[in-house]
């Protein structure tokens, strides 16, 4: 059923588990069109549990979950493949596929003959090779990519799929600075063309997060403990209650906000 | 650079044209080749003129019978398995994501074994026709009950592409020490059994042929249709249910699928390894890994390999047949050793 509620992705009272470990608790929050999401948290806090619930992938046991007006885990899985589309941070084998071909996938829910892509797809994947400057590696084999090559191939898939919400685990974490700049540049520059994709990155790197997110939201123990601007969430007191760990914030010569850990509060004394 | 300006799906039209009539052609060459090598020997040019002429008017001489009787139905079985196991193997090894298994990881293949061997032991062969499928259909049930154990542990421990393999090599185990203790207990078959458990195109008659070759043609023809999955299928569970694919179902009918064509193919023809394994590894290499080149061009090579290795066995140690299946594992071996050598990297993450 439809909801017209302006909303790009809209949760409330939303429980998961896994067996009896209750993995999300009631969870509440609202992302308008548009908005990039950073979605931060110590190891197992629920980060991706939560990504895969947005898109269906996990059934929870109470709550909604709304994606672009509709109910997510009512809809059928080409409808969710309409709206939602992720970055993986697993990669297929050595199965000698081409990039082009891992781009093009991208465009199955949009399918319209038995075995062929149609001219439009191919336009389309071309278009998104071209954007993500990967279009020179049409053709190499996707394990001989580097990992900033190979993130960026993912994210031209994710791409194709012309989602309204675009869901990114851990998009930066075999990278070097320069990749994660390009890959975080990249998914700005995309939200921002593409008017009303909102894009939801779940993340290990907070100086990332708050250096590109419009709001993040901080997740511990499967409950989400604050939403807000990343000045508002990204606190001292904050990180020290969710990761335990004692931080300096301060901002560097150019006004940017930089969170340096100091030291875990564990062994401090 | 022209080739980028031409459009993927043409250029893929083509090269699956170009795989296709390669393959017809190399087809037609190994058919005529196999017919003239045999304990008497023939030239191929007078080969060509009987098979033109048993089409016309039936097999009328005494090399023609031979031609008709014995070595087309030899030929035309190595090419119907070869595919059937080739196409099986690419299913599988899409499945289950893992380039490395072949399609007797659901244990078919311990179970039709288990099942020839019982027959084998157990039913005293009278001369009827019903009697001369006994084997094959007592093998098609083992395995087909074999795939059915492994399906209910698979699922039952959660039924993800790894809980079959798993499940498969438990059944396939059980199956494998049933099988060694008959074959104990019953000294005189053994030749017998160790035929099937290697093997081999000896007994194939026009019978067989009508059995297998219907259903395997169509069982991979329905596989083709599902080119498109297998390929997002490769990117993970996750992915292609992201994509808008129902992974567990996909799986479960694709398992089937490819299991059915196992058994099939082991029924009549007993136990081949390596094909279904290095088949879709060779095509894959010369057409890359999309499923809508690669299934093709599998079941091509997979019949050019089945019969190549069965004119081996044929002609290798006239007048004594070797076990096909031997004379596969001979072939692949090296083959599977330069594979994990040079890209086994890959494989271990």
């Amino acid at each position: 059923m439809p909801v017209d509620n302006g909303l790009s992705i809209s949760s409330s009272e939303l429980n998961l588990y896994y067996d009896n470990y209750h993995a999300l608790k009631n969870i509440f929050f609202d992302v308008k069109p548009g908005e990039m999401i950073g979605l931060i948290g110590p190891n197992g806090c629920g980060k991706s549990t939560l990504l895969k619930t947005i898109n269906g992938f996990l059934k929870p046991r109470s709550g909604i979950m709304i994606v672009d007006g509709k109910e997510i885990h009512k809809s059928s899985l080409t409808e969710i493949s309409k709206t939602c589309s992720n970055v993986p941070t697993e990669f297929p084998p050595d199965f000698n596929l081409n990039v082009i071909e891992v781009v093009m996938m991208g465009r199955y829910p949009h399918r319209k003959g038995l075995w062929w892509e149609t001219e439009q797809d191919e336009v389309i994947a071309r278009e998104a090779l071209a954007k993500f400057e990967i279009s020179h590696l049409s053709k190499r084999n996707i394990n001989q990519l580097s990992s900033g090559e190979r993130q960026r191939t993912l994210i031209a898939k994710a791409y194709v799929q012309e989602p309204k919400v675009m869901l990114v685990d851990e998009p930066t974490s075999h990278l070097d600075m320069r990749f994660k700049l390009e890959v975080m540049e990249y998914l700005r520059d995309l939200m921002e063309k593409e008017r009303g994709m909102t894009i939801v990155i779940a993340s290990h790197d907070i100086n990332l997060m708050v250096k590109y997110c419009d709001r993040i939201i901080l997740v511990k123990n499967g409950q989400i403990v604050g939403i807000g601007t990343p000045e508002e969430i990204v606190t001292e007191e904050n990180i020290a209650d969710v990761y335990g760990v004692e931080c300096s914030i301060f901002k560097d010569s150019t006004g940017e906000v930089i969170v340096h850990p100091r030291c875990s509060l564990r062994f401090k004394d | 650079m022209k080739e980028q300006e031409e459009s993927l799906v043409s250029q893929g039209k083509a090269r699956l044209a170009m795989v296709i009539s390669l393959g017809l052609v190399a087809l037609l060459s190994l058919f005529l080749i196999s017919i003239a090598y045999g304990p008497v020997p023939m030239a191929i040019s007078d080969v060509w003129n009987s098979v033109l002429n048993i089409i016309k008017n039936g097999p009328q001489t005494s090399s023609e019978r031979i031609i008709y009787h014995l070595r087309m139905p030899r030929v035309l079985g190595a090419f119907v398995v070869g595919m059937g196991l080739a196409v099986a193997g690419a299913v599988f090894q899409a499945v289950i994501r893992n380039p490395l298994v072949d399609p007797y990881i659901t244990g078919v293949s311990s179970g039709a074994g288990f099942g020839a061997v019982i027959a084998l032991t157990t039913v005293t062969i009278v001369s009827s026709t019903w009697s001369l499928f006994t084997i094959p259909i007592a093998a098609f049930i083992g395995g087909l009950l074999a795939f059915f154990l492994t399906f209910m542990i698979a699922e039952g421990s959660g039924g993800r592409a790894i809980n079959y393999v798993l499940g498969g090599v438990i059944v396939g185990m059980g199956f494998g020490a049933l099988t060694t203790i008959i074959m104990m207990l019953s000294e005189d078959k053994i030749h017998q059994i160790l035929f099937f458990l290697f093997g081999s195109f000896t007994n194939m008659s026009w019978e067989n042929i009508w059995i297998i070759s219907f259903p395997i043609i169509i069982l991979s023809i329905i596989i083709c249709f599902y080119a498109r999955e297998l390929n997002v299928i490769l990117l993970g569970e996750e992915q292609a249910q992201q994509l808008g694919i129902n992974v567990r179902k996909f799986n479960i009918f694709m398992l089937v699928m490819a299991s059915l064509l196992t058994a099939l193919c082991v029924a009549f023809v007993g136990i081949i390894g390596f094909i279904g394994l290095i088949v879709p590894h060779t095509a894959r290499m010369i057409v890359g890994g999309d499923h809508r080149l690669l299934l093709p061009a599998s079941m091509i090579i997979g019949a050019i390999l089945m019969s190549i290795a069965d004119l081996i066995a044929k002609m290798a140690y006239v007048p004594i047949e070797l076990p096909v299946g031997a004379i596969m594992t001979l072939i692949g071996v090296p083959f599977f050793a330069y594979l994990l050598i040079r890209r086994g990297k890959g494989y271990a993450s």
